[in-house]
């Protein structure tokens, strides 16, 4: 209940302020070109990686890209790039 | 991206394979840790191959050991070790380095000297006056002052007016202007008369002094009086010298002969030819380029064109023969190539006799046939030229 009331604080204020809500609210970022290939920024680690499926954990829960042919082609500390044919985005 | 493809290039990575069965643990452990890892691939359920630096493989032990895989490499690739490589080959890079001193040794001094505008003066005596000062064959040319050299060469001798020397890579290239004589001057006190040079019709007359005793459309001999320096007053009958001066433009004719026989070969030039090319060494000759020659009957010609050097400074020439393959003329058409053949050496003679400055405004060509065996052809060429001349007016 807490935690709720704090995430709306954190929201108006970073409307207001135009703040990055990717930080303050430490939420994934993904930036995707077409379908060939997608950023995500602020990540929690792999949970599967497979050229078909790939399962990322984050903030929110785990985010699950499913496509053909996937490749891992960057991938550092707090962000990771896919590329590949990608056909589904789901958040779980 | 290009960047950071050069710089990975630079420091050098691995292509290693990592088989287990826990991989996404693997992955996770590396990123955790801070080693970089690009270009991840699956191959299948427990291998996949990536990328990795290689200060980021040697932290790998630790993390290998606990996620309980195997890694392998593949592939070593940038920079480092090919530097590797050519430690084992030590003389390679002595060599290496010893070639680019000796090029750049041989490149710091004047290989050749191109001298341009030298007509009367003899290209020797200006080389031996540069080689004074420091511009010679295999001089250092690192501390050479060439404005300074240039302006010695030039009071040394007084027949320059202006010299420039360039330094172009291993060529000094030397232009020079040479002193021009002033024309000669006119005495104009010394009377004299003017007369034709040769035989010849006026065309036309322009007399500057003195009195004209022809006038355009006469025809003249050689020596005849054209212009007079002595000048008769109507009224008093008093004489005056003075210096004539005169152009005087006539039509001269010049006439050259030549003859062909009928029973010399007259042939054509088909536009085939073969080319073959040697390297006279001195000593040696050496075939360079030969073709054969597929040619029952031909002409050749010969030239010998200096090789690579053109001041002659090495002593290889080559010769180029050229093989043009030609065909007789039949029957039917020979009168025509011999009378051509005939004119053709006329006209050679003719432009023999006639000086360059003369302007040449016709030609006729007249065929006679000598007892049947042979053409004489005899062409004559009019030409406009200055006939003056002057001649000393000789009087007590």
């Amino acid at each position: 209940m807490k935690k709720r009331k704090l995430d709306e604080v954190k929201t108006t204020v970073s409307d207001m302020l135009e703040l990055p809500k990717e930080i303050t609210l430490n939420l994934p970022k993904i930036t995707m070109i077409g379908s060939i290939q997608m950023l995500v920024e602020n990540h929690k680690g792999i949970i599967e990686y497979t050229p078909q499926r790939i399962r990322l954990n984050s903030a929110i829960g785990v985010i699950r890209v499913q496509g053909i042919n996937m490749n891992l082609r960057n991938i550092a500390a707090d962000d990771i790039l896919v590329t590949g044919q990608i056909k589904i985005v789901e958040f779980l | 991206m290009l960047f950071f493809k050069l710089w990975n290039y630079l420091l050098g990575y691995l292509v290693i394979r990592v088989e287990g069965l826990s991989l996404e643990r693997f992955i996770n452990l590396t990123v955790s840790k801070g080693i970089y890892m690009w270009d991840i691939d699956r191959h299948s359920y427990t291998a996949l191959t990536a990328c990795i630096n290689i200060s980021g493989f040697k932290n790998l032990k630790k993390i290998v050991r606990t996620s309980r895989c195997r890694v392998r490499i593949l592939e070593k690739r940038g920079l480092p070790f090919i530097l590797v490589r050519f430690k084992k080959r030590r003389m390679l890079v002595v060599g290496l380095s010893v070639f680019l001193i000796i090029i750049y040794g041989l490149s710091s001094f004047i290989w050749s000297i191109e001298i341009e505008g030298a007509v009367r003066i003899s290209e020797e005596k200006l080389l031996q006056n540069l080689a004074k000062h420091g511009i010679r064959h295999g001089a250092y040319k690192r501390n050479l002052d060439t404005s300074s050299i240039a302006n010695k060469v030039v009071i040394d001798m007084p027949e320059l007016w202006w010299v420039s020397i360039q330094l172009k890579g291993t060529k000094a290239l030397v232009r020079v202007v040479e002193t021009q004589n002033p024309p000669p001057m006119i005495d104009r006190s010394i009377p004299c008369n003017i007369v034709a040079a040769k035989d010849g019709i006026i065309h036309e007359m322009l007399v500057l002094e003195g009195e004209p005793v022809v006038k355009v459309g006469d025809t003249v001999r050689k020596g005849q009086l054209l212009v007079s320096g002595v000048i008769e007053d109507q009224e008093t009958y008093d004489v005056r010298y003075v210096h004539a001066m005169a152009e005087i433009n006539a039509r001269t004719w010049y006439e050259g002969t030549g003859t062909w026989g009928f029973d010399k070969p007259v042939t054509k030039r088909t536009g085939r030819k073969a080319v073959q090319k040697f390297l006279d060494l001195g000593k040696w000759v050496i075939e360079y380029h030969v073709d054969e020659i597929p040619f029952k009957k031909y002409e050749v010609s010969e030239k010998r064109v200096p090789f690579i050097d053109q001041r002659g400074l090495i002593p290889i020439t080559m010769i180029v023969r050229e093989y043009y393959e030609v065909e007789e003329i039949q029957s039917d058409t020979k009168l025509q190539r011999v009378k051509e053949k005939a004119s053709d050496i006329a006209y050679q003679n003719a432009r023999k006799i006639i000086p360059d400055h003369v302007k040449v405004v016709d030609k006729r060509v007249k065929y006679d046939i000598i007892e049947g065996k042979e053409v004489k052809a005899t062409v004559y060429m009019e030409a406009i030229e200055d006939i003056a001349q002057k001649q000393k007016i000789i009087y007590n």
